[in-house]
């Protein structure tokens, strides 16, 4: 069959620095093809590539054709390169939460593309209204009046994941370029996604995946290009390229001993308390999205929460580092009851640290990365500006960032890169407890387990305590001591860690663990969308 | 947002209740009263007394501030102690020409700034930006007395092109346009430069954001884009600072006013001011004040409509 998306010989170089090597890669229609790789390997500059696009600075060369336009040619992106957006191919970025019009309501943005790019839609507002459906369906979206009258930040983060791939479908691309699209979903979610993507597939559409969720892969892509350092390494089938069982873990001793459940490291003092803890999102107490939750975390312990997207854990994430004002209850570090961040005292600031999600906003664009990780120990321990430099450059380092890296600017930085610079500058500040949500979304294997060798070793040294939130529950296992399992705000299930997941004794936590594993596509080729875990989903900020 | 507005609205009457209660107090500050402007030096202590007893003017400050509510809430603006004609009538005659000036202004420097705002936005760093941000940012920072004078001197008085004063238009002025060009142009160029600038300013953040890349990605072409992902970012600061030149259009072309001698509202704020007709200047005031509220509650809810995230900001 005619390959879809041809691709020879692309180069790409900022300055002197090679991003992609003569990268060759050849994707037949009506399949997925995953392009996977560590983090900084190029597998957005290629994606990028195939819309004629690249970032400044940067230089094209090769030739790339998508569905018979050539985009790229031997002087960079030619001028049909802009025409064959959208309408060929459609491209859906990592953190939709940028990429959404924050002043917008999504049912109009969705019928703009399809009138743009559809040819029956040109004319006819019904048509374009009846494309603007299909597109949110099949992303997984409840159709409704209301749902398309909602502004992007009426949804929770899974769900503005799902806005932007409507967006994408709504165009009507034959080609769909999904970076990391299952970062910052929960198993449940993550087997949904690999449902729609053969669904997309099965409706004739062709998929080049970007990921290094290697479950996600195997599970939906016929076809696999592994990427290192610019340079296609590998090409075939995935089950060829990436065989089925799962890289073993690096050595325990790799990474310092992790502290065992019963371990020593556990205090016995409560660190971090939220008794009674009610929450809700709108003014005059509307819209509550959590209730009467109580979670706690002891000095050098580690709580993990999990719980489908949705379920209220970044909002109590927020309320624990005091962002969070419509809320009730009782939150209290060592025993001593703490206020909204804004009336925390320095020493109250220092001693709870948050690290969210989508970092890329928090960082200033005009200063360095490390001046502003440095920045933390300089504000809230008084150190000098220096001794605070060195201090973000080592600590950078143990998390894998080289100090070329921190250096530069953080729009010339990974998303995974950032993320990690997240955590040095909330470690900078030396808190006793270190929240933690969903930091290792855009890590590779490596990375995280940098990142979990840090943590472990700041539990057992400086005795911090760390709430976990996250999705993957092999991570959560090896990490914390407690498990709090969270399901519509409301708390279904606490205990020991390995008792919870050995055992577990509520609906929510049986339907995450059944999900964890998406197997391959061979035994599981469209694997049918688990049941809704709930129709609506309360939106966070 | 139903809820907001209703909020905001209930924060503008007690904006405006607590002003009434400001006015007045401050009205009352200025030094002399009626009775002293209305007599010359020769007359007697006695005689000024007497008058201000007619006037009302030596009962006690709070008592005066009652009566002078309850007539304001049932529509009663006061009788104007120099004319004895009612302040009402003050305001009708001035506030057309004000407004009226107001408005033309408003309507000529919405599209202006937009356009210039996004050529220079759009182009930040290149000529037409340099060229376009020299000429506003000078015409902002010239004076508007400088200004006009200026226009009168070469515009009326040497080129005898347009008319260099109102006097003896005062009833026909809406039947001769010619006598708005220069007083409108002098209004333009003292806010036509704030607004712009605020929006280059929208325009460059809101180019270089996430959700303008990815419409560009999905296909969205350039004018559209502008249009419809560009703008709507770009707007919010240009709203509230269009709010502030409304206020400045409405209070401040005092200047202005003066200069080409118009019969508006800042006229008749001088001139009582001088005779110390304490109904008319709170009267005036008060309703200036109350516009500059409203717009306020107006630029506050469109732009609530172009930021929606911050109902979420707590």
């Amino acid at each position: 069959m005619e390959p879809v998306i041809e691709v020879r010989g692309l180069t790409a170089r900022a300055g002197t620095a090679t991003l992609l090597d003569g990268i060759d890669l050849t994707v037949a229609p009506g399949e997925v093809t995953a392009l996977v790789g560590p983090s900084g390997s190029g597998k957005t500059t290629a994606a990028l590539a195939l819309l004629g696009e690249a970032a400044p600075g940067v230089r094209l060369t090769g030739t790339v054709s998508v569905a018979g336009t050539q985009v790229v040619s031997a002087q960079g992106p030619t001028g049909s390169a802009p025409a064959a957006r959208g309408r060929l191919v459609a491209y859906m970025p990592q953190h939709p939460a940028h990429a959404l019009h924050p002043a917008r309501r999504i049912g109009p943005v969705l019928t703009e593309l399809a009138r743009l790019h559809r040819p029956d839609s040109a004319r006819s507002r019904s048509a374009a209204a009846a494309h603007a459906a299909v597109a949110l369906r099949t992303a997984g979206l409840p159709d409704g009046g209301t749902i398309r009258r909602r502004f992007p930040h009426q949804f929770s983060g899974g769900q503005r994941q799902r806005v932007a791939l409507a967006q994408v479908l709504a165009c009507g691309p034959r080609v769909v370029v999904l970076d990391e699209p299952s970062t910052g979903l929960d198993t449940v979610a993550r087997m949904r996604l690999a449902g729609e993507l053969t669904r997309l597939v099965d409706g004739g559409i062709t998929v080049l995946l970007l990921s290094h969720d290697l479950d996600l892969v195997r599970a939906v892509a016929a076809r696999t290009v592994l990427l290192a350092r610019g340079r296609v390494v590998a090409t075939g089938p995935t089950e060829d390229v990436l065989p089925a069982e799962p890289p073993p873990a690096p050595p325990a001793s790799a990474s310092g001993p992790l502290p065992s459940p019963e371990g020593d490291s556990r205090g016995e003092v409560t660190a971090l308390q939220a008794h009674g803890l009610s929450a809700w999102i709108r003014p005059g107490h509307r819209g509550e999205v959590l209730h009467d939750v109580t979670v706690g975390v002891r000095e050098g312990g580690c709580t993990a929460i999990v719980g489908p997207s949705g379920s209220g854990k970044t909002v109590l994430a927020r309320c624990l580092a005091g962002l969070h004002e419509r809320h009730r209850g009782r939150i209290s570090l060592f025993g001593e009851s703490l206020p909204v961040l804004r009336h925390r005292t320095p020493r109250q600031i220092r001693g709870v640290q948050y690290v969210w999600q989508e970092v890329r906003n928090s960082f200033d664009e005009r200063r360095t990365v490390v001046e502003q990780v440095a920045r933390t120990a300089v504000r809230l321990r008084r150190l000098s500006p220096e001794a605070a430099e060195r201090r973000a450059t080592e600590v950078c380092e143990r998390l894998g960032l080289a100090p070329g890296d921190t250096r530069r600017h953080a729009a010339s930085l990974s998303g995974g890169e950032l993320q990690r610079a997240a955590l040095a500058r909330a470690l900078l500040a030396e808190p006793d407890v270190l929240i933690c949500d969903e930091i290792t979304t855009a890590l590779d294997a490596a990375s995280t387990e940098l990142v979990t060798a840090e943590l472990a070793r700041l539990r057992r040294e400086s005795h911090t305590a760390v709430l976990w939130i996250g999705h993957d529950l092999e991570l959560v296992e090896r990490l914390a001591d407690d498990l709090v399992v969270l399901d519509e705000g409301t708390v279904v299930e606490s205990g020991g860690c390995h008792s919870v997941l050995s055992s577990p004794g509520s609906e929510t936590t049986r339907l995450l663990l059944r999900s964890r594993h998406l197997g391959t596509r061979s035994a599981s080729p469209s694997a049918p969308a688990p049941p809704d875990v709930r129709g609506e989903e309360e939106p966070c900020p | 947002m139903a809820r907001y507005a209703l909020r905001r609205c209930g924060w503008t009457v007690v904006q405006l209740a607590v002003l009434s209660v400001v006015v007045f107090l401050l009205t009352n500050l200025l030094p002399g009263d009626a009775a002293t402007v209305d007599f010359n030096e020769q007359a007697g202590l006695d005689q000024v007394a007497q008058l201000r007893e007619q006037m009302g003017l030596d009962r006690p400050l709070s008592e005066r501030f009652v009566d002078w509510t309850g007539s304001l809430l049932t529509g009663d603006l006061g009788t104007s102690l120099v004319g004895g004609e009612p302040v009402s009538e003050v305001l009708s005659r001035s506030v057309g020409v004000t407004a009226a000036l107001a408005a033309i202004t408003l309507l000529l420097l919405v599209p202006l700034a937009v356009v210039l705002g996004l050529l220079t936005g759009l182009r930040a760093g290149g000529r037409t930006d340099r060229v376009v941000s020299a000429v506003t940012l000078t015409l902002a920072s010239v004076p508007d007395f400088v200004l006009a004078l200026l226009l009168v001197g070469v515009v009326s008085l040497r080129l005898g092109w347009l008319p260099a004063t109102w006097v003896g238009a005062d009833d026909q002025w809406w039947q001769r346009p010619e006598l708005f060009v220069l007083p409108v142009t002098v209004l333009l160029a003292r806010t036509v430069g704030g607004l712009s600038r605020q929006i280059r300013a929208g325009t460059i953040a809101s180019l270089n954001a996430g959700y303008t890349v990815q419409a560009r990605r999905l296909g969205v072409p350039p004018a559209r884009l502008v249009l419809r992902h560009v703008l709507p970012g770009a707007a919010v600061p240009g709203v509230q600072e269009l709010a502030r030149a409304g206020d400045q259009l409405l209070g401040g072309v005092l200047v202005t006013e003066a200069v080409f001698a118009i019969p508006g509202t800042a006229t008749a704020l001088v001139e009582a001011v001088r005779n110390r007709d304490v109904p008319t200047v709170q009267a005036l005031t008060l309703a200036l004040a109350a516009v500059a509220c409203l717009l306020n509650l107006v630029a506050d809810l469109v732009g609530r409509r172009l930021a929606p995230r911050t109902e979420v900001l707590r």
